[in-house]
């Protein structure tokens, strides 16, 4: 059987446990109980999840961290079941999902809904989130913690690269340096309660209803903090949904959460930080990244990442677009072409780049569906890449019980993302009448916040943070 | 073509605006060169150096080294998140370049690498002068190489293991 | 020389291609939410979490305004897929009610 897994990492290392065995299409393959079912099916060789609804087109993953559909399968008789967040179990049944899909065969788990209060309900156990529950909790506040993925940590736990930002606030620590320093204290403090695999999927009168697979909670909640991240932009281009196109994010979380190998030849697509970053960590992980396109004239990240790619000898063109995935099951090649000053592709620029993985880095778009659902004030704002809700500086929206932080207020870095989530914390442990909330504390994180936002890179959040936090 | 096309810093801006230290003063000892020439939100360098060499106007500056006061000590290679710092020794009988390594394998004290330029292209074979592991998940390996060729002191800024 | 085709997928759950977003602009559906309910975009187990941007952009374009100009669509939950066998058996008693 084919394993895609990989050993050795000059970074990370997993502890895998023992084996468990999954059935796949009645095939069985072997998996570890930490991975979900895509990643295990995917380190197993298995490229394609699903059979589109209308066209019957092959479908393999793209975000890999429960955003899109790409990844649906059946799963011990359910359809429908998101497989990148899904962990597996010994003895499961996987099949692949053909078309529409089947009835179920199994009766759904008709387990009732719980209730719960909770003084502040934390939406997302990501940068913004974690910090948010802890500088609640320590203010005294009952938090519980929601994240729809098996672990907690959001985009921390594949952030293999040390962080940008002040010494002061964790810059030069690895991203899972902080990722795990943090878990460890929201899991450690008596305070936070903790629903791993639960996903917030809607408002009903105030109350905010979460599920797993097996089991629903309607949370009463007296403030709840949105840190629900974001997900990754999609292009269009002929074949974007061929299996072998994804998100540099899915990359990320297939080799530096799972060490899983995405492919062996990557292409990838937009040089802001996060194509320049995952690019360098393709590299690390062994893999070939035989080039680097970005549609603008000039690199979007920072130059210190570029250059470490370019000293490997990896190139960078700059005013390229890509055109095509080429393949019929999988990718086996992209067409890219130069673009004009309009972005339009010139004829007669097209060229063939073989690769077996095109891996798009083509920006973020806050996840702002609860937000949007709450009925608050939004704005559409491009600098920020997308509708965000408005907000005071304390981070707190429309609504004066609900607060949005991290990337689902706005695009911005996991270093700032855990900055506004400090702030949201304290501010609706504050708001509860909390008598211990370290209110300098706060007023000195958003000064360090505006601070790291002064210079160039921040100048275009500060354009978009001007018609958003407007609210008093 | 610009460095802010193709990710390859510009030797000549580099020797133009002082980012590299005079022939004078890399007789004296070996000395950081950081190519960090944008202005990002980043510090951990300037509270790493233990001799107040490194100056940065807000965090958002950009950092300069103050050369007659680095000593080479490599603090702020381990810490910076950009992996953008290397260090020149052109003092010795054999000059060396120090550059941060974040792959697999590590090289050998003792073996052949061979050098690469900015742009990943190769500038010949060298011998490992020595390797700093890294000593916690945050900090990165070190890999001192050595050569005959002094103008390379300038010119090498990674390895590759064949 | 083109990016898109009828193979440009603008919404994986229910499979509607770039061309058929644009068709239906040119038929007059310019604004987002009634676009969503005649083409079928964003309907299905994500819930436009890809799409919908992707439509506001091809809206824009084809109609010459910007993105701030296009109201985004209502959302409604389910945002994300749970069993609906939840919502068959509803509210359970619980000691901490």
């Amino acid at each position: 059987m084919e394993d895609n897994r990989i050993a050795t990492h000059p970074i990370l290392a997993w502890n895998r446990g023992n084996p468990v065995h999954v059935t796949y299409d009645g095939n069985e393959i072997t998996a570890y109980p930490e991975e979900t079912i895509a990643m295990a099916l995917y380190a197993a060789g298995v490229k394609q999840y699903s059979t589109s609804s209308r066209f019957y087109r092959p479908r393999g993953m793209f975000c890999a961290i429960g955003k899109c559909s790409s990844c649906m399968m059946r799963v011990d008789g359910i359809p429908n079941a998101r497989t990148c967040v899904l962990q597996v179990r010994d003895g499961m049944d996987v099949e692949t999902q053909h078309g529409e899909g089947k009835f179920p065969d199994v009766q759904a788990a008709m387990k009732g809904v719980k209730e719960k209060k909770a003084e502040v309900l934390v939406i997302g156990g990501g940068p913004a989130g974690l910090e948010a529950s802890l500088w609640a909790a320590r203010s005294g506040a009952h938090v519980i913690l929601l994240d729809q993925n098996p672990q907690l940590g959001g985009q921390l736990v594949k952030q293999t690269h040390k962080f940008f930002g002040s010494a002061k606030e964790n810059a030069g620590t690895r991203g899972i340096t902080i990722g795990k320093k943090l878990i460890e204290e929201v899991t450690a403090a008596p305070n936070i309660m903790v629903y791993r695999g639960f996903t917030a999927f809607g408002w009903f009168q105030g109350d905010v209803c979460a599920a797993d697979q097996d089991h629903a909670v309607l949370f009463h909640p007296r403030k709840v903090i949105v840190a629900t991240g974001a997900a990754e932009k999609m292009l269009m281009f002929r074949n974007n949904d061929l299996p072998g196109v994804f998100g540099a994010g899915a990359a990320q979380t297939l080799m530096n959460v799972y060490g899983i190998r995405p492919g062996n030849k990557v292409l990838m697509v937009g040089a802001g930080n996060v194509g320049l970053i995952v690019s360098y960590q393709l590299m690390q992980a062994g893999i070939e990244v035989t080039l680097v396109i970005e549609g603008a004239p000039r690199v979007g990240g920072y130059l210190v990442h570029a250059s470490k790619i370019a000293r490997n000898g990896v190139r960078i063109m700059t005013r390229h677009t890509v055109l095509e995935a080429v393949g019929t099951d999988h990718v086996e090649a992209a067409i890219i072409a130069e673009v004009d000053e309009k972005w339009q592709p010139i004829p007669g620029t097209e060229q063939r780049v073989e690769c077996d993985t095109i891996c798009l880095s083509a920006g973020l778009k806050p996840s702002t569906e609860l937000l949007e659902q709450a009925r608050l004030d939004l704005a559409y704002t491009g600098e920020l890449g997308g509708w965000v809700a408005k907000r005071n500086w304390a981070m707190r929206t429309s609504n004066p019980d609900i607060f949005a932080a991290g990337d689902a207020s706005g695009i911005e870095e996991a270093s700032t993302a855990m900055m506004e989530g400090k702030i949201a914390g304290l501010q609706a442990a504050y708001d509860l009448g909390h008598v211990d909330v370290p209110v300098e504390e706060q007023k000195e994180t958003r000064h360090n916040l505006d601070d790291l936002r002064a210079g160039p890179f921040g100048a275009k959040i500060c354009i978009g943070l001007k018609c958003v936090e407007v609210l008093e | 073509m610009s460095h802010f096309e193709t990710g390859i810093i510009d030797i000549t801006y580099l020797r133009e605006e002082g980012f590299l230290p005079s022939e004078e003063r890399e007789k004296n000892g070996p000395v950081a060169v950081i190519e960090c020439i944008q202005e990002i939100p980043c510090d951990p360098c300037v509270g790493a150096c233990k001799f107040d060499a490194i100056s940065m106007d807000g965090i958002n500056g950009i950092p300069r080294v103050d050369f007659a006061k680095c000593t080479g000590c490599m603090s702020c290679l381990k810490v910076c998140p950009g992996l953008a710092i290397f260090i020149q020794d052109k003092s010795k009988a054999k000059p060396s370049v120090t550059v941060p390594y974040e792959y697999l394998p590590l090289p050998v004290k003792g073996g052949t690498v061979t050098l690469l330029g900015r742009d990943g292209a190769s500038l010949g074979g060298a011998r490992v002068k020595f390797v700093l592991a890294a000593d916690t998940v945050s900090r990165s390996s070190l890999v001192s190489v050595e050569f005959d060729d002094p103008a390379l002191c300038e010119q090498v800024r990674n390895i590759k293991v064949e | 020389m083109t990016r898109e085709d009828e193979k440009t997928i603008a919404c994986r759950c229910e499979d509607i291609s770039v061309q058929e977003i644009t068709d239906a602009i040119h038929e007059g559906y310019v604004d987002l939410q009634s676009l969503k309910r005649y083409v079928k975009f964003g309907l299905g187990p994500c819930q436009g979490k890809t799409c919908i941007l992707l439509a506001a952009q091809i809206l824009a374009r084809e109609t010459n305004r910007t993105l701030d100009q296009i109201m985004t669509p209502t959302a409604r939950p389910p945002v994300d897929p749970v069993p609906l066998g939840f919502f068959v058996k509803g509210r359970e008693a619980d000691d901490e009610k």
